[in-house]
């Protein structure tokens, strides 16, 4: 092919490339997803979560055909390496996100590897995991003294509200 | 006419008499400080030498630390010196033994500390000290407010739940005042007496004495040498705990907080008149304040503050149900 300039500069090229070649690329991230359906919170670099996030919604969107559906279990029996993981795929995760239509993964990004590369570190995560969450909620103490103050300005507020409706 | 005269002369006379027999608001003030402050030498002088007590603390991150502090000299504001900047600025209340003890009080004896601050998971007790220090500032603040010739008597302030939305403190004022009502300008400058006693920064040292010596403290007035005879049938040793900020002495029903720079927001509300009781005609005056560590925004001080000009009753629970009829003086009801 005639070699121009046109192939060296990537401007607005939105595939990544990883690892040796495509084929690899593709091994790589089935290893990643096969992790992550495994243990479901898992820690990699930054890009390969991004790569990964993708192909294990679409996994999710397969198992929820089914596992009596063809294609859903070829797709499933190819992406999980671990072939234990492909009931607990179709058995647990598969219902868990019935309700939802999209978005069953979350990407939090963590403090930089200690290594010499100081590769951008994430955390992914399907959704609904038994672990406690990646962003804790900070609960309002009831009891602290300004919030009492509004639980007595709001009580009385209500009872004149009753009292206006009554009257 | 000539009789008109002659009454008015009489009743001049005796006014100027009256007034010249009883000793000024300073005097007073002069006295209850000498006293104080000879009780105060003469408990410090039953430790001449400097015995060694152990402090274990209790609290997050401090559970088991030891601290040896001097018997009857320390206080847990000093055991709080000894941890960081932030225990000394934050804590506000100290739970000896399970029992509330005031920061500046000195310990007696072993025992286990924990220190309270505003931010805890039950700040409940620590809520009602506050409001009882903020009702304490405010009987200063009446005190010193008026000019000479007229008496305040401050009466024994009813304790109210944080949740009725204002600290109250009840107040006689001088017969010549009973027709009048304050204006806004004038609870203005009761609010900036009070912002000024928090900026000194005063700290509320208290002191158990017996009943006596505080029966002396207040020699000069009658209502409250009731009081303390009240509180010391009602205590269980027969002591009464006396406070002192700057130069104000005071009787309260239970602890304070250690300073007055822990208030920040502090305004002075409402006057409302309760009619004639048996010392005159009572006024209660009501508060609003919020400690340094939860300031407010202005919006939500705003709306706080407009209830806080409501009058609350004393004694009442807070139902849900329309509230009943305006009686301070009824008991308050068993739930």
């Amino acid at each position: 092919m005639r070699l121009t300039l046109r192939m060296l500069i990537s401007h607005g090229r939105v595939a990544r490339r990883m690892g040796l070649g495509p084929e690899s690329r593709i091994n790589m991230l089935r290893n990643i997803l096969t992790g992550l359906v495994r243990h479901e919170r898992i820690e990699t670099t930054k890009v390969r979560a991004d790569e990964v996030r993708f192909y294990a919604e679409k996994l999710i969107d397969y198992a929820k055909k089914g596992d009596t559906d063809e294609k859903a279990m070829k797709m499933a029996s190819f992406w999980l390496t671990e072939k234990d993981l492909v009931p607990k795929l179709f058995k647990v995760l598969a219902p868990r996100f019935e309700n939802h239509s999209t978005d069953y993964t979350r990407m939090a990004r963590i403090p930089n590897r200690e290594n010499l590369d100081r590769a951008q570190m994430a955390v992914l995560e399907y959704k609904g995991n038994p672990f406690p969450p990646l962003y804790p909620v900070k609960k309002e103490n009831e009891l602290t003294l300004i919030n009492q103050l509004l639980k007595g300005y709001r009580e009385e507020r209500a009872r004149a509200k009753l009292l206006a409706t009554e009257a | 006419m000539a009789t008109r005269t002659a009454c008015q002369v009489v009743r001049r006379r005796f006014s100027s008499a009256a007034a010249a027999l009883r000793p000024s608001p300073a005097e007073i003030r002069g006295h209850r400080n000498a006293v104080f402050s000879r009780e105060q030498e003469r408990q410090r002088a039953l430790f001449p030498r400097i015995e060694k007590i152990e402090v274990s603390l209790r609290g997050p991150g401090l559970d088991g630390t030891l601290l040896i502090m001097n018997k009857g000299m320390s206080t847990p504001l000093s055991c709080a010196r000894h941890l960081t900047e932030y225990h000394v600025n934050n804590s506000a209340l100290a739970l000896v033994d399970g029992e509330l003890w005031p920061l500046n009080r000195p310990l007696a004896d072993s025992c286990t500390l924990t220190l309270l601050t505003f931010n805890d998971s039950d700040p409940t007790l620590l809520n009602e000290a506050y409001w009882r220090s903020c009702s304490a500032l405010l009987g200063q603040v009446l005190e010193t407010a008026f000019k000479d010739d007229y008496t305040v008597e401050l009466l024994s302030t009813p304790e109210v739940p944080v949740t009725s939305g204002a600290f109250c403190c009840d107040v006689v004022l001088d017969p010549q005042l009973d027709s009048w009502t304050p204006s806004l300008e004038s609870l203005r400058s009761l609010t900036r007496g009070a912002q000024q006693l928090i900026h000194q920064n005063l700290a509320w040292e208290p002191l158990e004495v017996v009943s006596s010596v505080a029966l002396e403290v207040f020699s000069h007035s009658r209502c409250k040498q009731e009081e303390v005879e009240q509180k010391a049938s009602d205590s269980p040793k027969g002591t009464v705990m006396l406070y002192r900020c700057g130069d104000h002495v005071l009787l309260s029903g239970g602890p304070l907080v250690a300073r007055t720079g822990l208030c920040s927001q502090y305004e002075v509300t409402a006057m409302h008149s309760l009619g004639q009781g048996p010392w005159g005609h009572h006024r209660r005056t009501q508060g609003l304040s919020l400690p340094l560590q939860l300031q407010a925004h202005h919006t939500v001080w705003r709306r706080l503050r407009q209830r806080a000009e409501k009058l609350v009753e004393a004694g009442e629970k807070p139902e849900s149900t329309p509230p009943p009829s305006a009686d301070s003086a009824r008991p308050p009801a068993s739930q």
